[in-house]
This record gives structure tokens, C-alpha cells and sequence, in this order.
């Protein structure tokens, strides 16, 4: 390579910087930039001088580029099944979504499908624990350890009704799936791997119908209690002498019972809900 | 026109009223919220960041009731606000905690955000450790990306419950300067235990007690409370207000001097107790 004969003047830098030149003058000025420091600094100078803007741009662009933050595995499965990028960063947040949280829903679940095949009335206790999992999910989020940005958001104005509901959907998302999962590993009837679908959703909407007038984690308590009220109730009823044919029947009679009561539950609440949307939930508007 | 005005502002607990008639009003500039333990300040700054709710009185706060869900949506788009517990999401970085709260302010657009959340960090000294995981920072570091969250966006109203506690004095100074310029040209209320903070960065400052205001005013209005009510003796003086010892074994007095006593000038803290009593002593502003 020899040096060049000759140097950019201001008026040729100040066009190639504007992108002024016909493409083989340009061409040529930047065969010559590659080997000259001083012209590449005085056409660096005219280009930033005549589009600041431009160039700003650019160079946040560049620290984006550079300084963006590597997403957890949470953030990156919600983005890849399309949720969009902000929503994913406020899930990623809601508690269910912890390795520790699924890993004992897991083991939860585990341990029901053994008892189920140890004991003949054992499917009837998965059918009452299942839909019991997203309700611990809503006290798990929506407790007081559930957001502790929870004092900075009630001051921000994202919608809290949308937070609420985006939350609840998660939850449910994050519990039912492996319930689904572990349930089609149940014996006897096919039905009843989906049978605990229903009044966990009852459950649910219950709960956010019921955030109306007392916290939502405070109904998911009281629901919880209830369930499990009624469950021991008909357990200690059934009385541990019958016979299991005896046993089998009366089972599908409940869980038959319970389905109906299920969608009555959903409807009621949905209509609740429909009634209220355009109020915030009990603890939304917290008042402690 | 006043940032923050509110008259008869009442908040009641069960039978515990912690906010009781109390009125104020602040403009532009950084205004001091002075008080002991339990005076209400915590709920007092909650309901001007619209997290909670009035039970009586009237309340402006940017020109908007907070009581009504449009207005208090038109408060939230211009207030930051720093709460007294302002926890983050231990498993983010210090990045994702305030892009977090970002996003719930409404920072759609993720290039914009992202900047936005690095010029805050770098405010408040923390672009060091923006890919640090929350549960690792000190405390001094999650209270600075708690100031962090406030500052997004540029607010005109800025609410910080007690901004400077767990700051050592060099991150003290650097906050100090930090509020000092955030106060020109908007309103920032500040709670604080430290009469110092007060002395240096703000111009007014309100003292409550017992969910009332019991003074407002600047600071040399403040100070002018306990001028001649202070002076110094080599014993302690049991009719003081109260009296502490000082380095040079002589023993500082405030409350009504005895004749020829040695007078001595008056600080913040000593209005301070000339406001609230003796029990103030025995509580927390030392």
C-alpha cells in the first residue's frame, strides 16, 4: 500500500457525510478513509455535526445492544409462547413461577397419584386436593410476601385489575398443567383424571369474585377452608366401614354432585365479576 | 400553584385515628416532613401517593382528588415515590427491578425504557452493579435502587418516606445533592430522623405529631421557635426540656432558661423539641 497523494478538502466530507456522493465517488473516498486517520476524523466530525440526532440514535443503540439484560429461563418460555415483552417482565415476578414452587406442586401431585393407586378410595382424595393447588398459588402471590414491590406498584398506573388478572391466569397456568399432567396416571375411570378441573376452577373465580370485599389472598384462605371443611366432612360421613363397592358408587355420586355445583360456582362468580369490573378488588384499594 | 394541598385530612386505623385533621400545602422545592414515631407521617405520605385512602378532609395533589380513579391515575403518571419498605424481587438483577417498576410506569417502549432505567442507576450511583442479583446488595444499595425507581421518569411530584436511612454519610451527601437538584423546578416531600437532611436540602418543613400538624414553615421559622431557649451548663438542669451531655462534659439544655444562664444558638433538633416535648427525647430525632 502506498500512502495517498491526496486528502479529503471539507466540502467532498461534508457531502459524503450527508450522503451526498454518486456511488463511485463514495466508493472511492472510502477505499481512501480506510487508510487515512486524519480523513476519517474530519468526516466523523462533519457527520456527527450535521445529524446529532441520528447519531444518538445510534449509539444507544449500540449500548442496548451491548448493555441489554440476559432474561431468565421464566422470561424467555413466556416470550417464546408470544407474551409480550413488558407483560413477561411483570409475570416473572408472580411467585408460582419459582423453581421451588413448581418442584413441590410436583411432589404434591406425586404423592397423590400414590396414594391414589394404594388406596380404593384414594382417586377421591386427588380429585379433592388438585383444585385445591392454584388457590395455594393466589395465597402464595397475592399474600404479603407475594409482591414486595408491592407498596411501589399500588403508586404506579398500570392498570391493577390487568396486573390481578394477568397474576391469576399465571397461577392457574402454572398449577393445572402438571395437575393435567400427573392426573392422566389415575386409575379407574378416564372422567376423573379431569374431574378436579372444574371445581378448581370454581375455586378460582370464586376467589377473584370474591376479592370484591375481603384481599384476595384472605378469600383464597376462606375458600381453602371450606373445600377442605367439606371434603373431611364427607370423608368422616362416609364412615371407613363400607364396602368398596359401596364406596366406589357414592364417589361418583360426589364428584357427579360436585361438577354441577362447579358450574353453577363459575357462573355465579363470572357474573360477579362482570358486575364489578369496573371497580378495583378489596385489596387493590388497600386501605392498611 | 400549591403541588400538595389537603385541609382536615383524616385517617383512622379501628379506633387509632394516625392521621387527625391534619392540613398542609407545598409547592415547589423540597419540603421536610419532621416527626416522631407513630405521628402519622408514613400514612400521611401513603395518601399523597395515592396508596391509601382519606376517611375526611380534602386533598389536592397535582390539581387532582386522589379519591377519584381517573384523577388518581393523573397523580400516578407524574409521581415518584419511595415507600419506607420499598422491596424488590429478590431473583432480578438491580436493572430488572427497576425496569420492573418501570413497566408498571407505563415505559412501553423497550429501547426508551432501558435507557431510562440506566440514567436512573447511574443518578444514584449504581450502574456498577446493575447485573447484580437484588438478595446480594447491601442494604445502602437496595435503599439507593429504591430512590432509583422514584426517579424514573422524571416526576414533578417525588414522595420519599425516610430516603436516607441506611445510607452511610458519603451516599448521605451524595442523596443530599441528588434531592437538592431533583427539588429545583419540582416538589419533593421528604419524611426523615435526621435534622441534618432537613438543614441541608430542605427549604420548608412540616412537624407532626399525633396526626396533627403542629408546625410548617422554613427553616429559619423553624430554628426562630427555640432562639434564647437553649444554653449550656456544666450541671444538668432537671427543669429543662431536655438536656444532654457534650463532648467538652458540659451539658446542653433546651426548654426556659434560668436567669443569667449562657445561651447558646438554637439548632433544628432543639426546635424540634421545643415543639414536641419531652418525649421527643425519648424517642427518635437525636
Amino acid at each position: 500500500m502506498t500512502a495517498s497523494t491526496w486528502h479529503l478538502d471539507d466540502a467532498l466530507a461534508q457531502r459524503y457525510a450527508g450522503g451526498g456522493l454518486s456511488p463511485a465517488t463514495a466508493a472511492s473516498v472510502e477505499q481512501h478513509l480506510m487508510a487515512c486517520p486524519d480523513c476519517r476524523g474530519l468526516v466523523g466530525g462533519r457527520a456527527v455535526a450535521a445529524e446529532p440526532d441520528r447519531f444518538a440514535g445510534i449509539w444507544s443503540e449500540i449500548v442496548e445492544e451491548v448493555h441489554a439484560p440476559r432474561r431468565g429461563p421464566v422470561e424467555r418460555t413466556l416470550r417464546a409462547v408470544g407474551v409480550g415483552e413488558s407483560t413477561s417482565r411483570i409475570l416473572a415476578t408472580t411467585p408460582t413461577l419459582r423453581g421451588a414452587w413448581l418442584s413441590a406442586i410436583v411432589l404434591v401431585l406425586v404423592l397423590a397419584l400414590y396414594v391414589a393407586h394404594a388406596s380404593p378410595r384414594g382417586a377421591l382424595l386427588f380429585v379433592s386436593l388438585a383444585p385445591v393447588l392454584p388457590l395455594l398459588g393466589v395465597i402464595a402471590t397475592f399474600g404479603p410476601q407475594g409482591d414486595p414491590s408491592h407498596e411501589m406498584a399500588a403508586a404506579a398506573p398500570y392498570s391493577r385489575l390487568r396486573l390481578l388478572t394477568a397474576r391469576t391466569a399465571f397461577v392457574l397456568a402454572s398449577t393445572m398443567l402438571p395437575a393435567l399432567a400427573v392426573s392422566q396416571f389415575l386409575p379407574g375411570d378416564r372422567w376423573f383424571a379431569v374431574a378436579w378441573l372444574l371445581p378448581g376452577l370454581a375455586l378460582t373465580t370464586a376467589t377473584l369474585a370474591a376479592a370484591h370485599w375481603v384481599p384476595v389472598h384472605r378469600a383464597a384462605i376462606g375458600l381453602l377452608a371450606l373445600w377442605l371443611a367439606l371434603g373431611a366432612g364427607r370423608w368422616v360421613g362416609e364412615g371407613p366401614g363400607r364396602r368398596v363397592t359401596t364406596a366406589a358408587t357414592t364417589v361418583d355420586h360426589v364428584v357427579q354432585v360436585v361438577q354441577v355445583a362447579s358450574v353453577v360456582v363459575i357462573a355465579l362468580a363470572a357474573l360477579t365479576i362482570a358486575r364489578h369490573r369496573h371497580q378495583l378488588p378489596r385489596d387493590l384499594r388497600r386501605n392498611e | 400553584m400549591s403541588t400538595i394541598d389537603g385541609h382536615g385530612l383524616v385517617k383512622a386505623f379501628g379506633r387509632t385515628r394516625a392521621v387527625d385533621g391534619l392540613d398542609l400545602t407545598t409547592s415547589t422545592g423540597v419540603t421536610g416532613l419532621l416527626g416522631p414515631n407513630g405521628a402519622g407521617k408514613t400514612t400521611l405520605l401513603r395518601m399523597l401517593a395515592t396508596v391509601t385512602s382519606y376517611d375526611a378532609g380534602s386533598l389536592r395533589v397535582l390539581g387532582h382528588d386522589p379519591q377519584d380513579a381517573a384523577a388518581r391515575l393523573a397523580i400516578r403518571r407524574r409521581l415518584g415515590y419511595l415507600p419506607q419498605e420499598a422491596g424488590f424481587h429478590r431473583g432480578f438483577t438491580a436493572f430488572e427491578a427497576v425496569d420492573y417498576i418501570a413497566v408498571l410506569k407505563e415505559h412501553d417502549e423497550r429501547r426508551a425504557r432501558h435507557a431510562e432505567v440506566r440514567r436512573v442507576l447511574e443518578l444514584v450511583g449504581l450502574s456498577d452493579v446493575a447485573t447484580t442479583k437484588v438478595g446480594a446488595l447491601s442494604g445502602g444499595m437496595r435503599r439507593r435502587l429504591g430512590l432509583a425507581q422514584a426517579l424514573l421518569g422524571d416526576p414533578d411530584l417525588l414522595i420519599l418516606d425516610e430516603p436516607t436511612v441506611g445510607l452511610d454519610p458519603q451516599q448521605r451527601i451524595r442523596f443530599r445533592d441528588l434531592v437538592a437538584e431533583a427539588g429545583s423546578g419540582r416538589t419533593v416531600l421528604l419524611s426523615t430522623h435526621q435534622t441534618e437532611d432537613v438543614a441541608t436540602v430542605c427549604s420548608d418543613v412540616i412537624v407532626i405529631d399525633g396526626g396533627r400538624r403542629v408546625f410548617g414553615g422554613t427553616i429559619d421559622e423553624l430554628v426562630d421557635l427555640a432562639r434564647d431557649r437553649v444554653w449550656l451548663d456544666d450541671r444538668r438542669d432537671p427543669r429543662a426540656l431536655a438536656a444532654w451531655r457534650l463532648g467538652d462534659g458540659s451539658y446542653h439544655h433546651v426548654g426556659d432558661p434560668p436567669d443569667g444562664a449562657q445561651l447558646a444558638p438554637a439548632g433544628i433538633e432543639d426546635a424540634y423539641l421545643v415543639l414536641i416535648g419531652p418525649t421527643a427525647a425519648a424517642s427518635d430525632v437525636a
